[in-house]
């Protein structure tokens, strides 16, 4: 499989020099090196700019309700644990409405890749603050919240447990592949703070400035380390790569038996694994 | 014809349906740890073994653990779906705790008593009947000082006194306390020695004898009913979150769904609960929720996107009493307006209501019928009277195929959201089906699935959707019950759990016929109609307090001259109150 096999012909709505367009092509490399065909493939996405993605990627995809994605998806992987469940959304979608969820999707560890695609403001409504944005950001633009700390999604998450916690930037398209890449294939909740700027609500220079702020983790830097995980989160640079990586623990959703007999599914994935994947529905 | 019903209505409603010779109300009355409820099932499941009907309700002060508490208990030699209006024997340990069920517990004039002997004084006028017999049992224990003593477990000794008036022998009590706490030999001991304590007493209540077929009867509660008919009805995905009066759906199902190759999940909450049904649902698994009121608040951002991305889901949702917390463990049938009308925007669902614990398992496959034939939600509508409640029941052995989804194969063209000429519903893509790929979505999208704002796209997908709506009503307009004689001039429009009572009170009430819709929304509007021709008075009776099925069949049809017999919640009605509403509307 090639990156451009995973496309859809819809054309992003994105404004131009959003970093999510870095994502969506570093997404769909970090598939094609992966191999995985697209019908095994299930993206899901709550609401929200970033959330858009899944119109444009050719998979089983699901344009959920705002906060709500890591709910659906986990319905759907512990019921089909034989897709590839990856889920994208942004920092008020996941940090704000869907906050609830991410402690319980931790906890749950179902296989599963969520990327969160922090560009620190709320791009669909226009501008509001969300979680991340920063606390000068909200006095100078005369946002709600300036008493609200900004939060520090890698720190929670290894708060939390996550057993896989990486950062990329949606501007080092390779090392947002080779993230991607990570996540998808650790065998467990993994977690990508994907650092992707608005070209319209924030700042010109933002996404910019959140580059310059980028140190990717140096080569003796080990992701079992817990301690030094927390370390390089609280950091004011922000530390790219694989943070934390916890051995895998106890049996993986991806691997548990397919349920055989559920009604749906059972008819095509009968004909789907007697003929394997070049099979043409009707045949 | 109305002031001879009226008439007949105010006098009824003394001795019937539970004091009938075929059918015996035994109501047990204590405070925390004497173990009524525990009395309670063992009665009820000894009843079933020997092949009587029955059926128990169980009724709690707010305390989570003891507390007063009283369970009403009836056995009969028919199946009864209704625990009857007055007790025929009365086993209380502690007059105070008495007082607190004046409701729930009732008494006719010939009630038999048992009462704690060291309870002396004048009794509460309601057991001050001259045909009613009390007896008195020791049940607590003093020493010549009289300094109290530990006694034996109250409930053993409760249990012999039963049997003894019910005429049941001691042998299949045995059997039962050795099955149950045959581990824990200590406890055996001392339950077995209270029994034996009481099983010799003299002077004990005596009860017409009920004969049982003697073929082992099934007994459950309403939620495990429910959980098991949506086993056999082919659900293999479950979500919830706990909640009362709803919880032991999700426990039976933790249970029993691994068994049959299913899988459940407790959520984080029920916006949770309901996203993972719709997860597992677009993956193509037949998936289901459970929760009461407060919970199906939350799920209905969720009903909308299911209905929205044409995903199948089952809700169940049984009642508890009022808005916001209201009361957890007591029923209502107040979630009518938010099933059928909840939630923003327009779209279509299906809505269901429960009967009793029997009608769970039939509600169960027709609500996966229609979730999985129409690609929508469908929300069953259980209360906490059928939820909590146990009833004994012919086993259930009809095994049906569970309903089939709609698979999409070539030749049903490239668009998940096309319709096919004649049909209303798309054929559905199961992901792992290559060349199927699509994306669901609850933003507006085209039939070729692709996000759109246009008005038009939004009116014909509107319409598209709704088409269901009309083919769902096609093929459920019979989906009801009658109850009574079709030729009675009076006439009550009533749903849910009030089922087991009215198929008593119209047997005493031959003026009346009732109309019960197994489907509520859409309702089975032409049998209604048919059924309520040749009426000279209507009455719709509810559990709520704004009359909500009132108000939803005036949006249907003509109810002017058509009364409203509603009562909020909380204890549910009774054959008494049945006749009072009733005389009231008339007068």
């Amino acid at each position: 499989m090639k990156s451009q096999d995973y496309r859809t012909s819809l054309k992003p709505v994105w404004c131009a020099g959003c970093g999510d367009y870095g994502v969506l092509k570093g997404l769909t490399q970090a598939l094609a090196d992966l191999d995985i065909p697209p019908e095994r493939l299930a993206i899901i996405s709550g609401i929200g700019c970033s959330s858009r993605m899944v119109g444009y990627l050719d998979a089983y995809s699901f344009n959920t309700l705002h906060g709500r994605a890591l709910p659906i998806a986990t319905g759907l992987k512990v019921s089909r644990p034989e897709l590839t469940t990856v889920v994208v959304g942004g920092d008020g979608d996941g940090f704000s409405i869907g906050m609830g969820h991410i402690p319980a999707a931790v906890r749950r560890n179902v296989d599963m890749t969520y990327a969160v695609l922090d560009n620190g403001i709320y791009g669909l409504t226009k501008g509001q603050a969300s979680p991340t944005t920063a606390t000068d950001f909200k006095i100078e633009h005369g946002l709600s919240g300036v008493d609200d700390q900004p939060l520090n999604p890698v720190l929670m998450l290894l708060s939390m447990g996550c057993g896989f916690v990486a950062r990329t930037h949606a501007g080092n398209l390779k090392h947002l592949r080779a993230m991607f890449k990570e996540a998808i294939e650790y065998p467990g909740f993994a977690f990508i703070h994907t650092l992707a700027g608005c070209a319209t609500y924030q700042s010109k220079a933002y996404a910019h400035e959140i580059q310059q702020r980028c140190d990717i983790l140096p080569g003796d830097y080990d992701p079992a380390d817990f301690m030094a995980a927390i370390r390089a989160a609280q950091e004011d640079r922000f530390k790219l790569g694989v943070i934390y990586r916890r051995e895998p623990v106890g049996v993986p959703v991806s691997e548990l038996p397919v349920i055989a007999d559920a009604s749906a599914h059972a008819a095509a994935m009968e004909k789907y694994d007697e003929k394997g994947q070049d099979w043409v529905p009707g045949e | 014809l109305h002031v001879s019903t009226w008439e007949r209505i105010k006098d009824s409603g003394v001795k019937s349906p539970g004091s009938k010779a075929d059918s015996l109300v035994i109501a047990i009355v204590g405070s925390g740890g004497d173990g009524v409820a525990l009395l309670g099932s063992l009665l009820l499941k000894m009843a079933a073994d020997q092949g009587l009907y029955g059926m128990m309700v169980q009724s709690f002060g707010p305390q989570i653990r003891g507390g007063d508490s009283a369970v009403v208990l009836r056995i009969s030699t028919e199946e009864v779906a209704y625990e009857g209006n007055e007790a025929d024997l009365l086993l209380c340990f502690r007059l105070a705790d008495l007082e607190r069920f004046q409701i729930s517990v009732r008494l006719h004039p010939e009630s038999k008593v048992i009462l704690e002997a060291a309870e002396e004084g004048e009794l509460p006028a309601r057991l001050r009947h001259r045909g009613m017999e009390i007896y008195r049992y020791p049940f607590r224990s003093f020493d010549e000082n009289g300094v109290e003593m530990p006694s034996g477990p109250k409930n053993m000794m409760g249990l012999a006194l039963i049997c003894r008036a019910l005429g049941w022998s001691d042998e299949r009590v045995r059997e039962i306390m050795q099955e149950r706490f045959g581990k824990k030999p200590e406890v055996l001991k001392r339950n077995l020695e209270a029994f034996d304590r009481a099983w010799g007493a003299e002077g004990v209540a005596r009860l017409p004898h009920l004969k049982g077929t003697g073929k082992p009867l099934i007994h459950e509660s309403g939620n495990e009913a429910v959980a098991r008919g949506a086993i056999r009805a082919g659900v293999r995905f479950f979500a919830g979150y706990p909640i009362t009066p709803s919880s032991e759906i999700m426990e039976t199902l933790i249970r029993e769904l691994p068994a049959a190759g299913g899988r459940v999940v407790q959520a984080e909450d029920e916006i949770a609960a309901m996203g993972m049904v719709i997860g597992a649902s677009f993956g193509g698994v037949p998936s289901m929720t459970a929760t009461s009121g407060p919970g199906l608040s939350l799920m209905t951002e969720m009903m909308g996107l299911s209905s929205m991305a044409e995903l199948p889901a089952v809700i169940v949702n049984a009642q508890r009493a009022g808005p916001a917390t209201g009361m957890p463990s007591r029923t209502e049938q107040s979630d009518l307006f938010h099933a059928v009308f909840g939630g923003h925007g327009d779209f279509p669902r299906a809505v269901l209501g429960v009967f009793d614990v029997v009608h769970a398992y039939a509600v169960m496959y027709k609500a996966f019928y229609l979730a999985e034939k129409y690609q929508m939600p469908v929300t069953v509508l259980s209360d906490a009277y059928i939820a909590q409640r146990r009833q004994i029941h012919d086993p259930i052995d009809e095994n049906r195929v569970p309903p089939q989804r709609r698979i999409w194969q070539e030749g049903d063209g490239p668009y998940r959201f096309e319709v096919a000429d004649q049909d209303v519903v798309s054929p559905f893509r199961v992901p792992g089906t290559p060349g199927g790929t699509y994306m669901a979505a609850g933003i507006e999208h085209s039939a070729e699935g692709s996000p759109s704002a246009e008005t038009n796209v939004h009116h014909q997908m509107n319409a598209k959707r709704f088409a269901k709506i009309p083919a769902v009503a096609a093929e459920t307009g019979d989906w009801y019950r009658t109850l009574g004689r079709d030729d009675a001039h009076c006439g009550i429009i009533t749903w849910g759990s009030q089922y087991g009572l009215l198929r008593e009170w119209v047997g005493k009430h031959t003026d009346f016929r009732v109309f019960m819709p197994e489907i509520l929304h859409p309702f089975p509007l032409e049998a209604f109609e048919k059924w309520r021709k040749g009426l000279r008075w209507t009455g719709v009776v509810e559990l709520n307090y704004q009359g909500q099925f009132h108000h939803y069949l005036g949006g249907l049809t003509d109810m002017v001259g058509v009364h409203s017999l509603a009562r909020s919640g909380g204890v549910h009605l009774k054959g008494s109150d049945i006749s009072r509403m009733v005389a009231e509307a008339m007068e």
